[in-house]
């Protein structure tokens, strides 16, 4: 339905017979407590248009729309409507309706007052009012609730009062703040399909904000995708699903798979290291680009009749498909050894109490952690020995008082006694060796972790052991260009935890890889060994964005 | 809606000259010296060096700052309590409890007042029945104790309201969460209840202390003409004597204690949020 | 809690309850007494009624604190709901300036903010009566008027008054069919603390006073050296009017409550048809 509008509007365009401009939005810049909120929004539109205005939260959409609706001044610009500059009217002299996000129905007036409202501001004679406000419930479905209380009303209801009493005023453009956001996803795709068929009987112009791209696409004749105050792209629902013009776009507009490639020439694409044809021309030689391949365009095949090959990593039913993600290379990863041993703990009859304590490795940066911040030490020291007092009988849990060592910044072994007030002591050594540390400069991630000692019965007694044991061996990654840490996705060991033998055994610990989205209408395995297939003109090639 | 803003006009030109213009001339007569034309004022710190240096008006000021820390001692230990009485009390009895506690404040306060003449009396009502068994009479009107009663009186139902607000607030899972790690009756009450109703029970204090510490009123009332806290000099100094610089500088001490007295309040009050 | 707690507790209600209401009662009772005594009481008489009936000082305190409260109420919730409103679409400066100040009458001692008045009042040479005593009033309630509407203001969804602007709505039409009836509840209970405020007022009023004006208060003060029964009579004068105000109040608040209730009972019954 929608692309017939946008098509009449172009063959309209094409043959000269223009539509109406109706608004131009001309260099609009809007300024909160010095931040830039619009940057310089230039924008036509015109007569029975269904414009969206598109992004997330703190795009200046909201503002767009309310400089329009007359509730904010633009710093600079102007907004011409119907040929007069409006910028500095005031709400009430301007011939447009707004449908607020939370409707802002008059509490103290029933339904019925409420549509009334702006007629009777008017001074409409009664009769007249009478008929315009039934025919106007009638036409949002509400011709028998007139005499209810807004509260009475269900949100969809209100929703309804709300277009109702904005446009029994016959405005020549209905603005609407993300009306749809209280509902709840059925009512909103309800109300989705109503708004639509509202404005085609209405025949005015809409305006709609909202951050859903879903509801965009089924609703809008045009899309305006904002970001940071910017526009990012205008264009018809298609325009912009299939041609993004950046990444930014591609990744608002439905869910991509983008990936980094480099343009080698004309129709030739390469990525994963890997030359693929594509439809896609104009870029410069070995230009560096962006390639969007939407998950519905993928397909799971056997691995030798794929482009690219992978490893399924989940699959998440979703209804009416599956989202299956393929692995098609691994991310870092780091390996290290986790010693079991038999270490009886240390019993002490006279006083009643037993103790443990493992040895414990340490890097020359922890070192130099403890000598900086002695007061932090001993805690530090408790926690990778994982010393611990206890009283047999009662299973209670006593508090280590004293810890005896010395912090050396020299590699070898370092015994660590720990006391208890009772006189119990136990001792564990404390190596100091060279941080076990991986940098992946193809991921652009650091990673690291260190090996450790663990007794069979705390394997077992895990509840937790995944996180337990990245905890175990302090196991972190970075990125490399901004330093925040990157989430370790997956635990690796070939143990039995219920019962650990006592000797050596090595835990992988590994981040995110390169990761493809698929729309797959068959479950697949996970774990799996898969091809991925696709058509040259699904693939979408785009500028490298400097935003997003 | 910025021709709204155009509507607080009257109030501020109001206030700036019915509260500020007073508060400093307070300021302006508290520093300078007797004679009250503008024009011959001259800057002097004669009138707080004389405060200070008189044994009596200090007297005055700690038994003005002793009265009215008794009373919000009294009103807190009578108030709590009542509060926690009220806040377990089923919502329809918890909205009779709170008219029977506001109604005697609805009533004039010197209304009140006067009947506890009647009742402390040497041959008043409780005198009367100490008679029966042989006990009294004890003199109670015009001695400390009958102000202090008379201030409990007035100012308690502050107090368990605002306890009361702040009982009402808390949100009744954490007791049973409490209780559900292992906290008996007692603990539960002093780790959680107690430290929740706090912000009620400060608030309480400020509502109690402040009118306590510059009542002229009740102390002139129940404790007879001898008897004599901060206020009632102020009110001397300026209806009797004249003398309004010296009254001016008095009020500014008094004035001042007060506001120290909230903001130290008021941060332990923060503290405590923080902490929570 | 356990029934012996509850025992426990209620009687130390109960003795809070005859803590609160004994004096009340005791006015009440001896404002009926045939003889002078303020302790024994004598028999049934109204003649301290009639004595104060005669007494030209104590119905003037009535007159003049009624009036004087009616007036200030009306004039401060006036006030101070336009100010309010006003402040709540003015810059956060000015706000806060506002409230400050606000917080003086408030948070001062009354004796601080009356000998203030007092010194002013003088200052410019204005003679101390009717005039200067309703100024006080009006003085130190607008701030209460303005504290219990500016919750109310916040609280409002301020897409309200801008859906009436783009109704075709002008500022002034908004503020008197959209802002004023939201904030209704709030006006109402500022104007009821604004009017016992004044009622009850003693310390301000006995130093803003002059010229033979007097409120209840400042009579029941002056007279209270002297035994005299009839100063009972005008307390129970009082508490009946006060009694009376918060019955009327509260029977009108129920019958809305109710009437409301009904409202939306039929509502239901209807939609679920």
């Amino acid at each position: 339905m929608s692309d017939n509008v946008t098509k009449t509007n172009e063959v309209q365009k094409t043959a000269g017979i223009m539509p109406k401009k109706l608004i131009q939005f001309k260099n609009i810049v809007k300024k909160f407590d010095g931040q830039l909120v619009l940057k310089g929004i230039n924008l036509d539109i015109y007569e029975n248009e269904f414009v969206t205005l598109l992004g997330p939260s703190g795009c200046g959409k909201t503002t767009l729309l309310r400089i329009l609706g007359g509730f904010l001044e633009p710093d600079e610009g102007e907004v011409i409507f119907d040929g007069e500059n409006i910028a500095n009217l005031p709400p009430y002299k301007r011939d447009l309706n707004t449908v607020f996000q939370k409707y802002a129905l008059f509490p103290h007036m029933n339904v019925f007052d409420n549509v009334a409202f702006g007629l009777k501001i008017k001074k409409e004679p009664k009769d007249i009012i009478y008929q315009k406000v039934t025919r106007m419930l009638k036409l949002v479905g509400l011709e028998d609730f007139g005499k209810r209380g807004v509260h009475e009303m269900s949100g969809g209801q209100q929703q309804r009062v709300a277009i109702a009493r904005a446009l029994v005023n016959e405005p020549k453009v209905l603005l609407l703040d993300e009306p749809l956001g209280a509902l709840d996803a059925k009512l909103r795709k309800g109300m989705q399909r109503e708004l639509k068929k509202i404005q085609k009987e209405v025949g005015i112009t809409f305006i709609f904000v909202t951050h859903d791209q879903e509801e965009a696409l089924t609703m809008s004749d045009k899309i305006v995708i904002m970001k940071d105050g910017n526009i990012q792209q205008i264009g018809s629902p298609t325009d912009i699903y299939n041609e993004p013009v950046n990444r930014y776009v591609a990744n608002f507009i439905g869910e991509s798979n983008i990936v980094d490639g480099i343009m080698i020439k004309d129709h030739k694409v390469m990525f994963e290291d890997r030359q693929f044809d594509c439809v896609d021309a104009g870029f410069g030689t070995n230009e560096k680009v962006d390639v969007v391949i939407r998950p519905e365009d993928l397909d799971i095949v056997p691995v030798k009749e794929g482009k690219l090959r992978g490893i399924v990593r989940s699959t998440l039913f979703k209804g009416v498909h599956y989202e299956t993600v393929v692995e098609t290379k691994a991310g870092t990863s780091i390996t290290v050894e986790m010693v079991v041993s038999e270490d009886k703990p240390v019993v002490n009859e006279a006083a009643g109490e037993m103790m443990s304590a493992n040895d414990f490795y340490v890097d020359a940066d922890d070192v130099s952690e403890m000598i900086e911040h002695p007061e932090n030490a001993d805690a530090f020291i408790i926690d990778r020995a994982d010393a611990q007092a206890w009283d047999p009988t009662s299973d209670e849990r006593i508090s280590i008082t004293k810890l005896d060592y010395e912090l050396s910044l020299k590699n070898g072994r370092y015994p660590v006694t720990f006391h208890t007030a009772a006189g119990t002591t136990v001792t564990a050594d404390m190596i100091v060796q060279e941080a076990n540390r991986f940098v992946a400069e193809e991921h652009g991630e650091e990673i690291y972790a260190v090996n450790f000692f663990k007794k069979a019965d705390e394997i077992a007694e895990s509840i937790a052991l995944e996180t337990d044991l990245k905890i175990w061996a302090n196991a972190q990654a970075y990125d490399l260009e901004d330093g925040n840490p990157v989430e370790i996705v997956s635990v690796e060991y070939d143990f039995d935890p219920a019962n650990v033998a006592p000797g050596s055994y090595p835990v992988t610990f590994k981040t995110r890889g390169y990761e493809y989205r698929v729309d797959t209408t068959k479950e697949t395995e996970v774990g799996a060994v898969v091809g991925l297939t696709f058509d040259p003109e699904d693939l979408h090639i785009m500028e490298k964005s400097q935003i997003g | 809606m910025k021709q709204f803003r155009r509507m607080t006009y009257p109030y501020i030109v109001w206030a700036l000259i019915l509260i500020v213009a007073p508060m400093l001339l307070i300021v302006l007569y508290a520093f300078t010296t007797k004679g009250n034309d503008v024009v011959t004022t001259r800057f002097t710190l004669h009138n707080f060096a004389r405060f200070f240096s008189d044994s009596l008006f200090l007297k005055v000021l700690l038994r003005s700052l002793k009265v009215a820390a008794i009373t919000t001692i009294a009103c807190l230990l009578l108030g709590y309590y009542p509060a926690y009485y009220i806040a377990k009390c089923s919502e329809t009895f918890k909205m009779r409890w709170v008219l029977i506690i506001t109604f005697p404040t609805w009533i004039n306060m010197l209304v009140r007042t006067y009947a506890w003449i009647g009742i402390l009396q040497d041959d008043g009502i409780i005198n009367t029945v100490l008679g029966w068994i042989g006990i009294g009479p004890i003199q109670m009107m015009y001695t400390e104790f009958a102000v202090i009663v008379g201030m409990v009186y007035n100012f308690i139902p502050f107090m368990i309201l605002q306890i009361y607000t702040s009982l009402t607030k808390m949100d009744g899972s954490l007791l049973e969460a409490a209780n559900d790690l292992g906290a008996n009756k007692f603990q539960s009450f002093l780790r959680v209840t107690l430290p929740l109703s706090l912000p009620g029970i400060i608030s309480g204090i400020t509502l109690v202390f402040l009118p306590a510490v510059s009542s002229f009123c009740i102390p002139s009332m129940l404790g007879g003409g001898q008897y004599m806290l901060v206020g009632n000099v102020i009110e001397n100094y300026f209806l009797h004597s004249g003398d309004w610089n010296f009254g001016s500088a008095i009020s500014m001490i008094m004035a001042i204690i007060i506001i120290v007295s909230m903001y130290i309040t008021k941060k332990v009050d923060v503290t405590e949020k923080k902490e929570a | 809690m356990k029934p012996k707690k509850r025992i426990f507790g209620g009687i130390l209600m109960i003795l809070l309850v005859i803590f609160l209401y004994a004096p009340i009662v005791y006015t009440i009772v001896f404002s009926f007494n045939s003889s002078k005594s303020l302790t024994k009481f004598a028999g049934f008489s109204t003649r301290w009624f009639e004595k104060m009936l005669n007494d030209r000082t104590m119905i003037d305190g009535i007159k003049y604190t009624i009036l004087i409260a009616v007036i200030a109420t009306i004039v401060s919730t006036i006030i101070g709901t336009l100010t309010a409103i006003g402040l709540s679409k003015s810059h956060r400066i000015l706000k806060s300036c506002v409230e400050q100040v606000n917080q003086l009458p408030m948070m001062n001692p009354d004796i601080v903010t009356a000998i203030g008045l007092l010194m002013f009042f003088s200052a410019l040479h204005i003679n101390k009566g009717f005039m200067t005593l309703l100024i006080a009033h009006i003085m130190f309630c607008i701030p209460y008027v303005i504290l219990s509407i500016m919750p109310k203001l916040r609280s409002l969804d301020p897409n309200l008054a801008e859906a009436a602007m783009d109704l075709g709505a002008t500022p002034m039409r908004t503020l008197v069919s959209v802002i004023i009836p939201q904030i209704m509840p709030g006006i109402i209970s500022g104007a009821l603390i604004a009017f016992t405020m004044s009622f009850d007022d003693f310390v301000i009023s006995y130093f803003a006073t002059g010229n033979g004006v007097n409120n209840i208060s400042i009579v029941v003060y002056t007279m209270r050296k002297r035994t005299n029964p009839s100063i009972n009579a005008l307390s129970t004068v009082v508490i009946v009017l006060i009694t009376l105000g918060l019955i009327i109040y509260n029977v009108i608040s129920a019958i809305n409550a109710k009437r409301r209730e009904r409202e939306e009972a039929r509502l239901r019954a209807e939609m679920t048809d």
